[in-house]
């Protein structure tokens, strides 16, 4: 009985390390080293930032499907800006406006209008991505259009010169969001509030919780968010599609939901979620690594999500 | 079937017994009257028939043979049917649809539905009990509550090869305008003569009085009184529900009450609600009775910001008081236990302390935004203390708690802010005894400390027990108040039934 409370505890744990001996075991010199675990963080940076935003509006309850497209959004408004000329701090400075007031549209809809949030998060899914497409003329924006200090943000970072590594920017960046979230999410009074919507949102209204307005800035913070890992991507490839978002949404998701596997009433929790995104991404490399068709890895990714959730969901139960 | 005879049926749950030793007899072509205050066993003896609970104990006997149930399919093959306050109504459905529910659709060359023959067998149905306005093609969406029960019934029609035998009604009109439940009446009548035997439990003693050819009256389980309609008063019949006087349970009163008026409501009227008019002193307790449903819970929605004020005033400690959400109420030291725990006070996947802080992270809030988390456990351990809560730790999950336990958090939740007014509806709901007493003493603890309360129970007893004032509703409207100190139940329960223009 012990064994199986353990199990359900830390099965998604138990799995990861799982994951990482069968690479280190296949992959004796190339997968546990500190340069491909550097790498896997600027790989996976924007997925993460996205995940962890996503986990603020997730505690709620409510999603966002957004997310993808207003990333493509935003790094297309920063490009389209720099190609007008404008400075680099103008471009940045627009393309997280843009975010925000997504975000709070977003909000708008789900907490003020009453629309469930699968159907308004689908719906501003279509306008941001359609808007991208409208501002960029379909086209992807690089070359000259791009400064190289843009570009070169994404290619930089601090080097440890004793170690010969140098730990990108991206990464960095990620870890100031995980610490901004978590700090919202665990040290605030906001963020316990949100918590409280997420268990019970009518009582929560009752007991004195402003719902409507925690749930609108909620949402702009993943917009925020999304805009962010927007402008990462952009400044990572040196340009702007827009299509370029289109994974993330999905993968934040899911790396949403294998995080709340290991929390203990199964609420969100942005330190798991942390954990989620990191088992996407070793599990992404490692495959990458061992030269495992891309649509093999898709499915693999699939079936380990819902193994996850799945074996999760039965042990609680039977609790 | 002409006779059903239940003889010494017992039903108990844990320690509490719900029915003991009840016989009841009910004849074909007869509509008897169950009556009794809430807990008396009314709805347990109805799951009887329904064949959802197990009796302890009973005998069954239709036409003098016996007869067991063992299960609710068994039920409705005898030929029983329960209308209920909760139709399950398919609303996007048909009429000729929701009556065919329960039935197989006819059907052509065995494969097409036979849609003529449903309509034409449904608006049969409906024709027997001498309804003929309502259209079978039509939307549920678009009948009244009414019509919709009358749907109800008639699908237990539908099916030729058995006749129902037995209705249960189970307060029938709690939701129907007058007209309606004129109409019902008339289709009881009709059932009646078809020779049904009819099962009919409500609170409104008119109707009882009008419908009704035999009344039994249970009270705390036991079967006080079964008697012909016309041999009986709506005195008798209130006397013995009420039974003996039953304040004895309940603490003295010791504060006293100030004569600072704490909230003042003045002609208020709502969306919901009309002509609310009362005052709390500091320490004093005002309690809300009426019928189910006449306009409780928008009293409270009232004071806590849920429903605007749409006309009259209220002010609270001296101040223009104008809510526009609860979290004014809680600001303004206004505290609120609601009536359904789960629903609405708890979120039961959370912890001890989360549930008893959610109102007041302003209040414990450093630079007005970190959590101050040494001040959350404090106030949550002393408060849990004080209501004497039953807990592992603070960072337990509610759902892991008793019933009464989980009440006490919400009580130790609304203490936190050393409230000036508390708004309890219904606090004792589905709580055991011991915890109920406990309740009641932080009550009486309470108004020693000059809060004002306001108690809204469907529990007669218990606001005989425990308020100083009365307010009666009736039809969303105030009725009036008892200030009287030695009220009598038997007056305030006949109050419910007066009608309006007496």
């Amino acid at each position: 009985m012990k064994m199986l409370n353990l199990i359900k505890k830390y099965g998604t744990l138990i799995g990861f390390f799982g994951i990482i001996i069968f690479f280190t075991i296949n992959l004796p010199s190339t997968f546990l080293t500190a340069k491909n675990f550097i790498n896997i963080s600027q790989q996976i940076s924007m997925l993460a930032v996205v995940a962890f935003t996503m986990t603020v509006v997730m505690v709620m309850n409510d999603f966002d499907l957004s997310v993808g497209s207003m990333a493509s959004l935003a790094g297309i408004v920063a490009a389209v800006l720099f190609s007008m000329g404008y400075p680099i701090w103008i471009g940045i400075l627009a393309a997280l406006f843009v975010g925000i007031i997504g975000g709070l549209f977003n909000g708008f809809l789900v907490s003020i209008i009453g629309i469930l949030p699968f159907v308004a998060t689908l719906g501003t899914l279509t306008m941001f991505s359609g808007f991208a497409f409208l501002i960029s003329g379909g086209r992807t924006i690089f070359g000259r259009d791009i400064p190289s200090e843009f570009s070169s943000f994404a290619r930089s970072g601090i080097e440890i010169s004793s170690l010969d590594l140098k730990i990108p920017f991206l990464s960095i960046l990620a870890l100031l969001l995980l610490f901004i979230v978590w700090f919202i999410l665990e040290q605030t009074t906001y963020g316990r509030r949100l918590y409280a919507i997420g268990g019970n949102a009518e009582a929560s209204y009752l007991a004195g919780i402003k719902v409507k307005q925690l749930r609108l800035s909620a949402f702009a913070l993943t917009g925020v968010g999304a805009a962010i890992a927007g402008l990462m991507y952009s400044s990572r490839v040196a340009s702007s599609n827009p299509t370029q978002g289109s994974g993330l949404m999905l993968e934040a998701i899911a790396a949403v939901f294998l995080g709340m596997t290991m929390s203990e009433e199964g609420e969100p929790r942005v330190l798991y979620t942390l954990l989620g995104v990191l088992i996407l991404g070793v599990l992404d490399n490692g495959l990458t690594q061992m030269n495992v068709d891309s649509y093999i890895r898709e499915v693999l990714v699939g079936f380990i999500v819902i193994l996850a959730v799945a074996f999760s969901s039965i042990t609680k139960k039977r609790n | 079937m002409k006779k059903l005879e239940l003889l010494n049926l017992t039903k108990s749950f844990s320690n509490f017994k719900a029915l003991s030793n009840v016989s009841i007899e009910l004849l074909s072509g007869e509509t008897h009257a169950l009556m009794g205050e809430n807990g008396a066993g009314k709805t347990t003896l109805i799951k009887v028939l329904a064949g959802i609970l197990k009796p302890d104990q009973m005998t069954m006997k239709i036409d003098n043979n016996i007869q067991n149930i063992y299960s609710s399919i068994q039920s409705k093959n005898l030929g029983f049917n329960f209308i209920h306050q909760e139709l399950n109504i398919v609303s996007y459905l048909s009429v000729a649809e929701n009556m065919f529910l329960n039935h197989p659709y006819p059907k052509k060359y065995k494969t097409i539905i036979d849609w003529n023959k449903i309509y034409k067998l449904s608006s049969n149905a409906l024709k027997e009990l001498g309804v003929t306005h309502i259209n079978v093609k039509k939307k549920c969406a678009k009948l009244s509550t009414g019509d919709q029960m009358l749907v109800k019934i008639a699908s237990c029609l539908i099916k030729t090869d058995t006749t129902p035998s037995l209705y249960v009604f189970d307060e029938p009109t709690a939701a129907l305008t007058l007209q309606e439940s004129e109409k019902l009446f008339k289709v009881i009548n009709n059932l009646k003569k078809r020779g049904a035997i009819i099962l009919y439990v409500s609170h409104r003693m008119n109707e009882i009085l009008e419908i009704s050819d035999k009344v039994t009256v249970l009270r705390d389980g036991i079967k006080v009184l079964t008697d012909k309609t016309s041999e009986l008063s709506k005195e008798k019949i209130i006397r013995s529900m009420v039974g003996k006087d039953l304040s004895d349970n309940f603490p003295e009163r010791t504060g006293n009450i100030n004569e600072n008026i704490v909230i003042d409501v003045n002609n208020v009227h709502t969306k919901y609600i009309r002509n609310i008019n009362f005052k709390i002193k500091a320490g004093e307790v005002l309690g809300i009775a009426g019928l189910s449903n006449s306009g409780q819970r928008e009293i409270f929605n009232m004071l806590m910001g849920v429903d605007n004020i749409a006309k009259g005033k209220i002010s609270f400690m001296d101040q223009k008081y104008e809510p526009t959400s609860p979290s004014d109420a809680w600001k303004k030291l206004i505290s609120f236990v609601p009536r359904e725990r789960r629903k609405e006070a708890l979120m039961l996947k959370m912890s001890v302390k989360s549930n008893t802080i959610t109102p007041h992270y302003s209040k414990l809030s450093k630079f007005f935004f970190l959590a101050n988390k040494k001040q959350e456990n404090l106030i949550t351990n002393n408060f849990s203390k004080k209501v004497q809560l039953k807990y592992e730790n603070m960072d337990q999950s509610i759902y892991q708690l008793s019933g009464g336990n989980q009440q006490k958090v919400v009580f130790s939740r609304a203490l936190a802010s050393n409230p000036k007014l508390l708004l309890l509806d219904e606090p004792t709901r589905g709580v055991d005894v011991g915890a109920k007493l406990d309740i009641y003493n932080l009550i009486i603890q309470l108004t020693k400390n000059g809060c004002g309360i306001v108690l809204n129970s469907s529990d007669l007893s218990e606001i005989m027990g425990m308020c100083d004032k009365i307010l009666i509703l009736k039809d969303h409207e105030q009725y009036k108040i008892l200030e009287n100190f030695k009220i009598n139940s038997q007056d305030v329960l006949a109050n419910f039934y007066e009608s309006k223009k007496q």
